[in-house]
């Protein structure tokens, strides 16, 4: 098979996880290094003390060898995600958040949770978060018509979790507006006949 | 283009013409000529891509905030924004030739650098480390090449017989892709008439009728399946059947039928998400 059952319909949090590492984030490395040609780009030179700007991938991986220090990006902190959740749960509409947070913020708390700060905090209020989401997005649910469905502010990882069943309640919808059109149809037709 | 040019001048090969020709004092002032070099090599190449949501209410501490790190769409970035696009839309989108080739370039040109410094036994460990991070990029954008040509694969097989009747359709893929359309397709075909066809009545044994009231037997894309869309750049209004229109700003997220945003996709005006 070229592609597995389980891929055809949804990407992967793995996936999605891959696809956020690519962004940037600040470290400050332990360790000196001449700045190298990627296929990306060129990243470097690093510099003790001196922060630099690399992909998150690469951040991860001089993390777990313990030759960099993470810097948390400006929304992963108690204050923030408080605010947003005072705003999510005050709102009906979706809060903004970044695209890919959830996945930023899941690879941060698992490799550098010394980096951050009150890290279970951090954690507990993600999850608030994410429940808040999660109940508007199924209160969403219902107001998916045949014509097209607006969903700001959503994030990467929420439309992932709602796309397989989203996609075929919509196409369900379409099929029974274009049988109704197909039906009524007919029935003129057979008027006109008789 | 540019980056080409840049990226064949890139650190990593002159760091390996430096060790086999020249002595290592000399480092120090070719490091810096790069770095000049490579200011440039980040600030070409298409524009920034938005990674915060433009949605209606806006508070610019916030927005500046989300915004924070707004990357550059290089070649990788473009590779995965098609290889999503694949992924989610139920057509076949026209291959990126001219990206792949480039970029199996690259992966080409990195391994052999790569062999080529750790050949050498007094590598340091810095060194090493570099070397270890090259090699950690390659082997993730050969994931993202791999899933990329696994699902059109997986497409191309499932509409094989379609491709085969359809010109529009096969003026989308490169030219391996449809040869493999062609011999798929007259495989399934073989193998079918010699396992069952063969044996029924005449009439019965054609693979692509189309009958009045069923569905035709030839599997088609479905161009009415819903899409997740995330609009790039302010996109033109669309209009869809039941007579509504709409117009997305960069950053709006919707849900509607592919054949919909079909035009605006093959403009890169919006991506799949």
């Amino acid at each position: 098979m070229a592609l597995p059952t389980s891929l055809r319909t949804s990407a992967t949090p793995p996936e999605l996880e891959l696809i956020a590492s690519q962004q940037l984030i600040e470290i400050v490395p332990l360790i000196a290094m001449e700045k190298t040609a990627f296929i990306l780009g060129a990243y470097g030179p690093l510099r003790p003390p001196i922060k630099a700007s690399v992909p998150l991938w690469m951040a991860v991986n001089l993390k777990l060898k313990k030759k960099c220090h993470i810097i948390a990006p400006p929304w992963l902190n108690v204050e923030f995600l408080q605010n947003r959740l005072n705003e999510e749960t005050g709102n009906k509409v979706f809060s903004k958040m970044p695209f890919r947070f959830a996945e930023i913020a899941k690879i941060l708390l698992d490799v550098a949770p010394d980096d951050l700060e009150s890290p279970d905090k951090i954690r507990s209020l993600l999850k608030d978060l994410r429940e808040a989401r999660q109940a508007k997005c199924r209160d969403g649910l219902a107001v998916l018509d045949r014509g097209e469905t607006s969903l700001s502010n959503l994030c990467a990882m929420e439309i992932n979790e709602i796309r397989p069943f989203f996609i075929h309640a919509k196409s369900i919808i379409t099929q029974l507006y274009r049988e109704e059109a197909q039906d009524l149809q007919e029935d003129s037709q057979g008027m006109t006949m008789s | 283009m540019d980056w080409e040019a840049e990226f064949q001048a890139g650190t990593l090969l002159n760091n390996v013409n430096e060790k086999t020709s020249r002595s290592t004092t000399d480092r120090g002032t070719s490091s810096s000529t790069r770095h000049g070099r490579s200011t440039t090599l980040l600030g070409d190449d298409e524009d920034d891509r938005d990674v915060s949501m433009a949605g209606p209410s806006s508070d610019p501490a916030v927005d500046e905030i989300l915004e924070w790190n707004i990357a550059e769409e290089a070649h990788l970035e473009k590779l995965t924004r098609h290889w999503m696009n694949e992924r989610h839309c139920p057509d076949i989108l026209p291959a990126e030739d001219e990206l792949l080739s480039s970029l199996l370039d690259h992966i080409r040109r990195q391994s052999e650098a790569v062999q080529l410094l750790r050949g050498e036994l007094s590598t340091s460990e810095e060194e090493h480390l570099r070397i270890m991070l090259v090699q950690t990029e390659v082997e993730r954008i050969k994931f993202v090449l791999r899933s990329y040509i696994r699902t059109r694969l997986w497409k191309i097989e499932k509409y094989a017989r379609h491709i085969v009747g359809n010109e529009e359709m096969q003026a989308r893929l490169t030219t391996s892709e449809l040869e493999h359309a062609r011999r798929f397709a007259k495989l399934t075909d073989q193998h079918f008439h010699h396992s069952v066809l063969q044996s029924l009545p005449e009439m019965r044994v054609d693979l692509d009728d189309e009958p009045m009231l069923a569905p035709s037997m030839v599997t088609q894309p479905d161009l009415k399946r819903p899409v997740f869309v995330h609009a790039l750049t302010t996109c033109p209004i669309i209009q869809f059947e039941d007579g509504t229109s709409l117009q997305m700003n960069k950053g709006h997220i919707s849900l509607m039928a592919y054949a919909a945003a079909e035009k605006l996709l093959l403009r890169g005006d919006v991506e799949l998400v």
